[in-house]
């Protein structure tokens, strides 16, 4: 095991972007990381707001035009191996942002999250749980850990 | 360049901190420029919108029951204040009578609301000030009032409890949910006096936030300030003591005199225990009876108003029904009219404090981003 995976499979950095969804799921996903009820500090997973420090980005809402750019920056900024995780019903399908009346689409919204940036997990909810959101950090972790 | 700094009146300074749209030390996406001078903000410009996902277009048309419940999707944080707001605006245009029961959950939803969303202004803040261990038990002892909102309405952050004429029958109190609240309150409170407590004794802390980023009472006036933000620099104004559902409610209006972080951080703490005073008088005397009103009919209506008082400050809603849709909504948030007051916060203040006097104002950015233009043909 070379050191940096021996790192990483100790320290796994997740950083939160947020591309204008409602905040709820921003909040239970950092609910989820801080809070001592949830704690997934110690599981070793810490949250950091600086992409070159980030292992897993952790996407939540719908990707609103003006955000489209910057996240794909940010995920270009991210050192590889990386994984994403596409949390919430907006991140996922673009939630009730995307379709106006039937399937108009709307022109404010340019997601979902994987029309944009590659997904590995998908986290469902609106809101998510803090117990699904330790899952999908859980499923995206062996893609980081078994990267050469 | 006199049209820049209409607001602030200085003159144009040349060195600029951008930061934003997406930047490490502001969680929610929005820009903000510094316009510093020796490392000291003189200037501050906030732009929102980026967040914009036009809410108000997806509900021009929708029938009122489901724009109702979309508007909770404006805000994750202050859910239910948006659509008992939006479902006030109906229940006024169409005159339906809401029974006392179901009046009465729904001041206790709002209550709670109000608690979570000040526990997670003091954990933000005391994030932002670099104290993570306040963080975590805010976090902590917030998790309780989450909890109790899951039990009422069957989700953590979106709960739907209000609908037109009362409240979704899920949402009805039994005696192992009232049980469960008053516990929950007792608990609640015993944590949040011992904060206080060790909050307002540790002198490092208070040597931060003492003096920091000041509004002052003209200025917040002037900039029409609301909410807490407007209460912490003493002026004495709450909504809920003229809406006529909490009439019979006995609260305190809390008020600081300073402006700076310290006052807003006290006047979020003392209101903790006047909203959960107001939950147990509302527990306390909850009235038998039905919780939905069905007895109505719908009309056409012209554009009706409602204003609430919300955890962050005045919320307005109106829109007016025709043939049962929704048409012409707007919505006014507290945020937005309270980004005056940021900026101005930030004016005087050290470059490493200019974050700390944003977020002592409560900014709640996913909710600002609301202005439609509405170009004339
Ligand atoms: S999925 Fe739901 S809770 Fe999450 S950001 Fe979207 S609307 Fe908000």
């Amino acid at each position: 095991m070379s050191l940096k995976s021996y790192s990483r499979a100790r320290a796994v950095h997740v950083m939160l972007v947020y591309t204008g969804g409602c905040n709820g799921c921003d909040i239970e996903i950092v609910n989820c990381i801080f809070s001592p009820k949830y704690d997934a500090e110690q599981y070793k997973i810490f949250l950091t707001w600086n992409p070159r420090e980030a292992d897993v980005l952790v996407v939540t809402g719908p990707v609103t035009k003006h955000n489209e750019q910057p996240l794909r920056e940010i995920y270009k900024a991210i050192p590889e191996p990386k994984a994403v995780i596409a949390a919430g019903a907006c991140a996922l399908m673009g939630g009730v942002y995307k379709n106006i009346n039937g399937d108009i689409p709307s022109e404010e919204i340019m997601g979902p999250v994987d029309n944009i940036i590659p997904v590995d997990a998908k986290v469902p909810g609106c809101a998510v749980r803090p117990e699904d959101v330790l899952a999908g950090a859980v499923a995206a972790l062996p893609k980081l850990l078994n990267a050469k | 360049m006199d049209e820049d700094n209409k607001i602030t009146k200085k003159q144009v300074i040349e060195t600029e901190v951008p930061m934003g749209t997406v930047h490490s030390a502001a969680i929610e996406p929005y820009r903000v420029r510094l316009f510093v001078e020796d490392e000291v903000v003189k200037d501050a410009e906030i732009t929102v919108g980026v967040n914009h996902r036009g809410v108000e277009r997806i509900m021009e048309g929708l029938p009122v029951e489901k724009a109702n419940s979309l508007t909770e999707k404006i805000c994750g944080i202050c859910s239910n204040s948006h659509i008992w707001n939006s479902v006030m605006v109906a229940e006024k245009a169409l005159g339906i009578e809401v029974p006392e029961r179901a009046l009465y959950i729904r001041i206790i939803m709002e209550e709670l609301e109000r608690l979570h969303s000040h526990m997670l202004y003091l954990a933000h803040g005391s994030e932002v000030l670099g104290h993570e261990t306040f963080a975590m038990r805010m976090f902590y002892i917030r998790e309780t009032v989450m909890e109790l909102l899951r039990m009422i309405g069957g989700n953590r952050v979106q709960y739907g409890v209000p609908i037109l004429g009362g409240v979704r029958p899920r949402a009805e109190l039994d005696q192992m949910r009232i049980q469960n609240i008053k516990d929950g309150m007792d608990y609640v409170e015993e944590k949040i006096l011992e904060f206080a407590e060790r909050f307002v004794s540790d002198p490092m802390i208070m040597s931060r936030i003492t003096g920091v980023g000041v509004l002052k009472k003209e200025d917040a006036i002037r900039l029409s300030a609301t909410g807490p933000t407007l209460r912490a620099t003493g002026v004495d104004i709450d909504l809920r003591r003229d809406m006529p559902e909490y009439d019979s409610f006995d609260f305190n209006v809390i008020t600081q005199d300073d402006g700076d972080i310290k006052s807003n951080l006290l006047v979020r703490v003392l209101e903790i225990p006047e909203s959960i005073k107001i939950i147990r008088q509302a527990i306390a005397n909850l009235p038998d009876g039905k919780i939905t009103n069905r007895g109505w009919d719908m009309e056409d209506t012209p554009i009706t108003k409602s204003y609430i008082e919300v955890p962050r400050g005045k919320l307005y809603h109106s829109y007016s029904l025709d043939d049962g849709r929704v048409r012409n909504v707007i919505v006014r948030t507290p945020s937005i009219t309270n980004i005056g007051a940021m900026e101005y916060a930030c004016i005087g203040s050290h470059i490493t404090d200019a974050q700390l006097a944003i977020v002592q104002c409560d900014p709640c950015f996913t909710c600002t981003d609301r202005a439609i233009q509405i170009i004339q043909i």
